[in-house]
């Protein structure tokens, strides 16, 4: 037993080279959602300021300081992306927030999927109702693609990042290679 | 055969030649050319057979319209039927072939339907072959339908491919003809994103079929300029070979994109995209119409229109000796336009008795019209209604034209009558967001449809708050276009109003004289404006002829409305890549992988794919399976994967409050540390979802559901936390994929957690059943460990987040091998629960109560819960209603069926004297005999009680004994101890 480590896989295998374009999981970042206490959003605001000098998003906004990222994730909840640096993230939030939010660790729960490159947007466009090219960058917005409930995040104008329930890891991959296949012309 | 009608001129690339072949024949056109002209200009005018009487039929029209012309394209499992030749792209090795008839197209055996007229008319199916009564269903009806239909599918799945997508844009702009391109291009100009769809390969509308001039150059090269134009705008967004085919709700069109060079390849042949659009233009022009006269559907009798089109846009002589009938000014330009490409116009038959102009070399005849036809698979002569008669091989006419307010009615909009171009206009209720343009707006003129066009452009941009770009309209001239209506001349033989579904003028009398006096009645009794074409060149002209002979006039007599699609869809594009095993996502638990490698058969559970059982060298099927896996974990130990059942985090100062208002049973004083059983109901006190609830710390909770209800017991809460009861501090996070949770169930489960799980002493004292910790396993890995038992045995639920869950079933497996450690399915975990007679969605199915499930004592009545109150109505708290119990067969070695029905013995087998059901059942190899539960009737007092499980589906007649639902360890010591 001593000798027997977990060693933590990847949902998807490697990345995915559609000419140009790039199709990767992010494995490199942690997820974690906090929940608005009633009554206390003003200090979860203030909280949020002193521990990473973040403004609590609005609806369809995200808030970016280039390390971490807050995004409005539901009726009284954000989504904190930020490189994966502690074990226990949700335990690391929790701390940092000094008890002003309901921390919930959703590393493992999402999956990001980074789409970057030339066609990202002609293929975004046969998976994503949204009007993403109206989206500002750093931008974000749930949506369903193929079925699946996905957050966006726009990062730039041809990259993208999609986040859905780690489960459909497969089928979101399959649905955005298709897109790709669509829109890139044979050789 | 060589293009023998191609004439000079046209926006055809005459450097290319393309190959295709008709009917097997090779023939040749060029890029430019629609099959259509290029049929035409290889001189074939006999195209097909009309549906029901089999009748030669030729090229009506020259765009979507097409009643006639409908042709297959390609071959074998591509084979795509009932293509309209006048808006099929030529490309090089094109296959068409005709369709609707039997032998040969020139021979059709099914023209003998001609000759049954009098047994066909309008709606004779209602009234013909009704005797003998037993004939309809075994030879009439399966005659009518092997006769019925145009072209045939292929019967093999579609190779091509079809893609879906959304798109956005200011302003749609529905058609790239003058007033489209005038509106894309005010609004492009001015910076708004436009989207300019046309259903066309070449833009320009009929401005590439007509001989305007548009700023001093002609108006096919100006609608070229403007195109160009566009395309260079990064705002604008041209799409030709796209038709808008329907208005949604909220501004949403449908679209569908075509690639006809990509019948074969790996991309889509097809894109159906969903148009988000603020604003849209409708400008899609209008469609030419025919009058009716006998034997007006000879193949040569063509639109007007149409003729000029073929001449001016492609190149290609309709006829080489014409006759033009008009009751309009547009008429003569057809002849002027023929005439001066060389063309022998023979005449020019105006049905008004004062019209007045140039006929050129054509015999000019007024106030009168065609009486009949002469040809048999051709036009060769027309008689007048004067008696002269005129040799000519293309008859054109000129009926008048309607627009093309179809999308206007998508919404419920009614067009109304204009008196002055004799047509429906758009009504004044249209789609929100959408205004009409040019001849679709009744503007039949050039310059009032580049001016309609430029100010719908501009009105949609103040609309949207956008500064319009300054520009006037190109000089243009609004061309002569009176009218006269002439919808009919009477005569004796058959006068065609709809060609596509063969509905004559004397179908539409005889349906009046049977009372279908409704044009709404008219269209279903006749099928008029029914099929692929949905009316477009009839429906006027069909209610003008019933208006008639009701003596009403047509506003009086209304019209009918259009619904989506504006012209066909193929259902591929709806289907989209939603095809097969991408028919919908599918989700994977983490220790897919595994089980994959390890014999696992999968079972959709919802989307998930879960294990059902993992086979063995040697096993010879399921059961084999099963049967090893129940077996062993009831003597050993078993791991199963149930990281699919539903996991809510839940978090809050008011939690645990929360949580005793959504279940039944009480939630307050669970101890931190302990996991409590939860039923919970729905508000008409049904019971709804059940599941496990821990409390890890005290404001922390964390809830399972089963895998079915996940989602929405989730959105149940959170309407309730948001709606209910939006004072309490709760608050909920959806944390199902995020841990891989592993059953570890049977007797040496405590053995093998022990060197799993990280210094903590799993001893019964230390960590009882129902007991619940935060722990660690494998030197670090974070987990949560939870004792807990569905299968009866000792066992535990262990969880790590989902990234480990790979390496932990590897782990656990490996850890576990000196215990004999198997794997299990849902097959086997579904097995050992009928063995411990708990409850699943067979038995709580939305139609059950706590009481029947024998769980009435969970329902607290010292509390107010969700369905608590309605759980207490009477009736379903009667002393005889059903309660969920054991069964076993009397005869050991005999089956059970799910869903058989109880009945006492000696009673007849009717719902008056039902029992109850069984709901699961299951072969149980710990008990060595089938074993089920069901809801019997007062089953409570009724243990050891035989009764017949009856199955009249299956032919099963089973006596069973009542026993408790429990047939294994029915004190519970194996999972307590």
């Amino acid at each position: 037993m001593a000798e027997t480590i977990l060693t933590a896989a990847p949902a998807l295998d490697d990345a995915l080279v559609m000419g140009p374009n790039r199709v990767a999981e992010r494995g490199d970042l942690s997820m974690v959602s906090v929940a608005i206490p009633q009554g206390g959003g003003p200090d979860l605001e203030e909280a949020l300021q002193a521990a990473f000098a973040l403004a609590m998003p609005a609806p369809l906004l995200g808030s970016d300081t280039g390390q971490i990222r807050a995004i409005s994730s539901g009726a009284d909840q954000i989504l904190l992306v930020f490189p994966h640096t502690a074990p226990r993230p949700a335990l690391f939030v929790a701390e940092k927030l000094a008890g002003a939010g309901y921390a919930v660790d959703q590393t493992d729960a999402l999956l990001m999927l980074e789409i970057v490159g030339p066609d990202t947007p002609a293929a975004l466009e046969r998976l994503c109702p949204l009007d993403f090219r109206g989206m500002g960058d750093g931008a974000a917005a749930r949506t369903v693609m193929d079925h699946i409930a996905v957050t966006l995040l726009r990062c730039e104008a041809e990259r993208f990042q999609l986040i859905c329930a780690r489960s459909f890891a497969h089928s979101l991959l399959h649905a955005v290679e298709t897109a790709y296949r669509d829109v890139i012309e044979p050789v | 055969m060589s293009q023998r009608h191609r004439i000079a001129g046209g926006s055809i690339d005459r450097r290319q030649t393309l190959r295709f072949t008709w009917n097997g024949r090779d023939l040749t056109g060029h890029p430019g050319d629609t099959l259509a002209s290029a049929l035409l200009a290889n001189g074939v005018r006999l195209v097909g057979r009309s549906f029901k009487y089999h009748r030669p039929r030729g090229i009506f029209s020259a765009g979507p319209e097409e009643p006639n012309a409908l042709v297959q394209l390609g071959r074998g499992a591509a084979l795509e039927p009932n293509t309209r030749a006048t808006v099929t792209e030529l490309r090089d090795g094109l296959h068409a072939t005709s369709q609707n008839h039997r032998g040969p197209l020139g021979w059709d055996l099914l023209a003998v339907n001609d000759l049954l007229t009098p047994f066909l008319g309008a709606g004779f199916y209602y009234k013909t072959f009704m005797w003998p009564k037993a004939f309809w269903e075994r030879v009439y009806e399966p005659a009518i339908r092997a006769a019925a239909g145009l072209g045939r599918l292929s019967g093999a799945p579609d190779p091509g491919i079809y893609g879906q997508g959304f798109l956005h844009c200011d302003l749609l702009v529905i058609g790239a003809g003058p007033a489209g391109l005038s509106a894309a291009l005010a609004a492009g100009r001015a910076g708004a994103r436009v989207i300019l769809a046309d259903e066309d390969f070449l833009p320009g509308g009929r401005l590439n079929a007509e001989t305007h001039a548009i700023d001093g150059m002609p108006g096919a090269a100006w609608a070229a300029q403007t195109a160009a134009e566009l395309a260079t705008m990064g705002n604008v967004r041209l799409m030709p070979r796209s038709t808008v085919y329907g208005a949604f709700d909220h501004g949403i069109y449908g679209l569908l994109e075509r690639h006809p060079d990509r019948a074969a390849v790996e991309t889509p042949r097809q894109v159906l995209w969903r148009v988000y659009a603020k604003r849209a233009i409708l400008a899609a022009g209008a469609t030419e119409r025919g009058i009716a006269f006998a034997d007006n559907d000879r193949p040569g009798v063509m639109l007007a229109g149409a003729v000029r089109a073929y001449a001016n846009r492609w190149g290609v002589a309709a006829g080489r000796s014409v006759a033009v009938l008009t009751n309009n000014d547009d008429g003569w330009r057809t002849a002027a336009d023929l005439a001066a490409k060389g063309i022998d116009v023979r005449a020019i038959i105006d049905t008004r008795a004062d019209a007045a102009g140039d006929g050129g070399a054509a015999r000019v005849i007024t106030g009168a019209a065609v009486a009949g036809t002469r040809g048999r698979r051709g036009l060769r002569e027309v008689v007048t209604t004067g008696g002269a008669r005129i040799a000519v091989d293309c008859l054109a006419v000129a009926g008048g034209w309607s627009p093309n307010v179809h999308l206007t009615c998508h919404q419920g909009g009614k067009p109304v009558w204009d008196d002055t171009i004799a047509g429906f206009v758009p009504g004044a209720a249209l789609p929100p967001g959408l205004t009409v343009a040019g001849a679709a707006n009744g503007a039949l003129t050039l310059a009032a449809a580049l001016r309609q066009g430029r100010k719908a452009g501009e009105a949609a941009l103040a609309d949207l708050g956008l500064r319009p770009y300054p520009g006037e309209d190109p000089p243009a001239e609004d061309e002569p276009s009176q009218i006269t209506p002439f919808w009919h001349v009477e005569g004796r033989r058959r006068a065609w109003v709809d060609l596509q579904n063969d509905v004559t003028a004397k179908d539409i009398a005889q349906a009046h004289a049977e009372g279908f006096r409704s044009v709404e009645h008219l269209k279903r009794y006749t099928t008029l404006g029914m099929a692929t074409d949905q009316g477009k060149t009839a429906n006027v002209l069909g209610l003008a002829i019933l208006a008639k002979t009701g003596g009403r006039s047509i506003p009086d007599t209304g019209t009918t409305v259009f619904r989506p699609p504006y012209t066909p869809v193929t259902i591929g594009a709806f289907a989209g890549r939603a095809r097969g095993k991408a028919f919908r996502p599918t989700r994977h638990t983490p220790s897919h992988r595994w089980a994959a490698e390890n014999g696992a058969d999968f079972v959709d559970a919802g989307l998930w794919l879960r294990a059902q059982w993992y086979r063995r060298p040697g096993e010879r099927g399921w059961r084999d399976s099963v049967d090893r896996e129940v077996t062993t974990t009831r003597t050993a130990v078993g791991i199963c994967d149930v990281s699919s059942l539903g996991k809510i985090d839940i978090q809050g100062r008011d939690a645990a409050a929360f949580l005793n208002r959504v279940y039944a049973n009480p939630f307050l004083k669970l101890p931190v540390g302990k996991v409590r059983y939860g039923l919970m109901l729905r508000e008409d006190g049904f019971a709804w979802d059940d599941g496990t609830t821990a409390r890890l710390a005290e404001h922390h909770f964390v809830m399972t559901t089963t895998t079915a209800n996940a989602g929405a017991v989730l959105r149940h809460l959170e309407f309730a936390r948001q709606c209910l009861w939006p004072d309490l501090d709760v608050h909920l996070a959806s944390i199902t994929d995020g841990w891989a949770q592993f059953a570890v169930a049977g007797p040496q489960s405590r053995a093998l957690l022990s060197q799993a799980v990280d210094g903590l002493d799993l001893s019964n004292d230390a960590f009882p059943f129902m007991a619940c910790a935060e722990t660690t396993v494998f030197g670090g890995t974070p987990a949560r460990l939870f004792r807990i038992s569905f299968s009866g045995e000792l066992a535990y639920e262990i969880a790590v987040p989902a990234r480990f869950g790979d390496a932990m079933i590897r782990a656990l497996m490996a850890v576990g091998a000196p215990l004999g450690v198997v794997p299990y399915g849902t097959e086997a975990l579904g097995v050992m629960r009928i063995e411990k007679g708990h409850a699943a969605g067979n038995e709580i199915n939305g139609q059950t109560t706590a009481r029947m499930l024998g769980l009435a004592g969970m329902v607290s009545p010292k509390k107010d819960a969700i369905g608590t109150r309605l759980s207490m109505r009477p009736e379903m708290n009667r002393p005889d209603d059903l309660r969920l119990m054991g069964f076993r067969p009397v005869d050991r070695a005999a089956a059970l069926h799910a869903a058989a029905h109880f009945l006492t013995p000696g009673d007849p087998a009717d719902m008056a004297h039902d029992q109850g059901w069984m709901s699961s059942v299951a072969f149980s190899p710990s008990l060595g005999h089938a074993i089920g539960l069901g809801f019997l009737r007062h089953g409570q007092d009724r243990l050891g009680e035989t009764v017949r499980a009856y199955d009249p589906l299956r032919g099963g007649d089973v006596p069973v004994e009542v026993c408790p639902c429990d047939q294994i360890d029915p004190e519970g010591g194996r999972q307590r101890g």
